[in-house]
């Protein structure tokens, strides 16, 4: 990619963030901030009402985690495609009927943005 | 004659073939119980009684000094005002239940004459009913002084529910409690399984998820979290509620056979309610 | 990774300049779309969260908070916020739907391989 049509993308990435935050709810303005997208992620991920992953998983620096289900550590590596990753937060009783875990994505318990959000902090785990 | 012959063969077969596929419950129970004794095997099965304490040994502790202060006792002795008041009428609760008050050894019992899983609130409001008195509201007041008072005077009764040979609607009634035990319902889509079977003994942020064997044997209960005492079926309400399902009618058909089966599992362990929980 | 994120913008770039603005487009989110704004589409959609709640108790399948969606739904409405009577309308049919076919997806018990 060449100098100038970086710049051109930035500019056009400015303006549309521009655009989108006035437009758009702010949620989805986030998705061009790779950040903070974690940073809310997280947040979303140990919201009781939200994710409330910790009741369950170990992860991160968050507090008295549930021993439930597997600590979430080493995500990329068991999760080389993202996509599957999501998929499973999104619904994993597709992959084992037996598995406790919330269908968060089928139930809409959090939106597809929430989710989109979580899994990229899960990501870096 | 050969048809009839016939007849009763493939009758027969299909008896045979519907019997294996199907589990009694006797084999349940024995599943149940195994699935506990493997997973917890240092704790006799007779401990189970005393729920997540059994398997808990911080919480235990803990529970052991409440013990020492009952915080249930003044609900017991309500309880105890309630049963010796006579009714308008002049009778009292003991002349429905001749051999009241220890009677909670008795219940959930399967009632042939009503087709239905009859649970010891049930029986009380019948009989308030039957004497022309207004029945008691199933999950929160008094119903709870008078039911802390039969299981403190049932303690040692041991848990032995029935399911009758010759009503094939009791039979139904269980497969029907069972089929509920092992649903997956609410947003969360949780059944009842899945915490405290499949993961009972882990925790839960913090809380430690009981075993679902001896799930019956101390109710009612004092819960910290009630400030009160309060029965099996609002206890089911809440558990319903945590997975964010719309909760049942207390003592409806759902939840009383969801007792009936929950129940029958724990046969053998001995009644020790009133509990008291946090 | 600085190449996603470019890619990124340039696909919101697209959905915006598309006129769409909305980055998931479910199922759910096009029958919404169909819906009027008006106070009788919210009363359709409302009558069609109904409907759902009622097919999904009818197999024991309702959710906690369908109900208490559907008269939030009906308040907006009637405050004349026609928009957030007929999103959380819709919220609460998704739920019923979702509810009914989570027990018709178990009709049969099928225990679980931990209980063996």
């Amino acid at each position: 990619m060449t100098i100038s049509k970086r710049r051109l993308v930035t500019a056009t990435g400015l303006l549309i963030t521009t655009l989108s935050t006035s437009l758009l709810a702010p949620s989805i303005a986030f998705s061009a901030e790779e950040g903070s997208a974690v940073a809310e992620g997280k947040s979303l991920a140990f919201s009781r009402k939200k994710g409330n992953c910790l009741a369950c998983h170990m992860m991160g620096d968050g507090q008295s985690p549930g021993n439930i289900a597997p600590p979430l550590i080493a995500m990329k590596a068991r999760y080389p495609d993202k996509a599957k990753l999501r998929a499973q937060i999104w619904d994993a009783t597709a992959m084992n009927p037996d598995s406790p875990m919330p269908p968060f994505g089928k139930h809409q318990v959090i939106s597809e943005s929430e989710l989109d959000k979580i899994v990229e902090y899960v990501w870096t785990l | 004659m050969k048809k009839i012959l016939l007849m009763s063969v493939s009758m027969l077969t299909a008896l045979v073939i519907s019997g294996a596929v199907m589990a009694s419950p006797e084999e349940d129970r024995a599943i149940f119980q195994k699935y506990f004794k493997e997973r917890f095997p240092a704790v006799p099965t007779e401990e189970f009684a005393n729920g997540v304490y059994s398997i808990d040994p911080v919480g235990r502790e803990n529970w052991e000094a409440i013990e020492e202060f009952p915080p249930y006792e003044t609900f017991i002795d309500a309880g105890q005002e309630m049963w010796e008041k006579p009714f308008a009428n002049g009778k009292t609760y003991k002349d429905c239940f001749p051999d009241g008050p220890a009677i909670a050894g008795k219940y959930p019992h399967w009632d042939k004459k009503k087709g239905s899983v009859i649970t010891l609130p049930m029986a009380l409001n019948a009989c308030l009913k039957a004497n022309g008195e207004k029945p008691l509201k199933y999950k929160k007041g008094p119903i709870n002084n008078i039911l802390s008072y039969i299981a403190y005077e049932s303690r040692g009764q041991v848990t032995n529910v029935v399911i009758p040979k010759d009503d094939p609607r009791a039979m139904e009634a269980y497969e029907m409690g069972k089929k509920f035990y092992f649903t997956k319902r609410g947003q969360l889509n949780f059944s009842c399984a899945n915490c405290h079977l499949q993961n009972a003994g882990m925790r839960l942020r913090t809380e430690i998820l009981s075993p679902a064997l001896g799930h019956t044997t101390h109710f009612p209960v004092y819960r910290s979290k009630w400030g009160t005492v309060g029965s099996l079926h609002r206890r089911f309400t809440g558990c319903n509620k945590q997975v964010r399902a719309k909760p049942f009618k207390a003592h409806g058909e759902e939840y009383r056979n969801l007792e009936y089966f929950l129940t029958y599992q724990s046969n053998g362990l001995e009644l020790n309610g009133p509990g008291a929980r946090k | 990774m600085q190449k996603t994120k470019y890619l990124g913008i340039l696909v919101l770039a697209t959905i915006l300049i598309g006129g769409i603005g909305c980055a998931t487009a479910g199922s759910e989110k096009s029958a919404a779309m169909k819906t009027e704004m008006t106070a009788d589409g919210a009363k359709q959609a409302i009558a069609a969260a109904k409907a759902a709640q009622k097919k999904a108790a009818s197999v024991s399948g309702e959710w906690r908070d369908t109900g208490k969606i559907i008269k939030a739904a009906e308040k907006a409405l009637k405050e004349g916020d026609v928009k957030t009577a007929i999103k959380l309308a819709n919220k609460a049919r998704v739920q019923g739907e979702r509810g009914y076919e989570q027990m018709m997806a178990q009709k049969d018990l099928r225990l679980p391989a931990y209980f063996k």
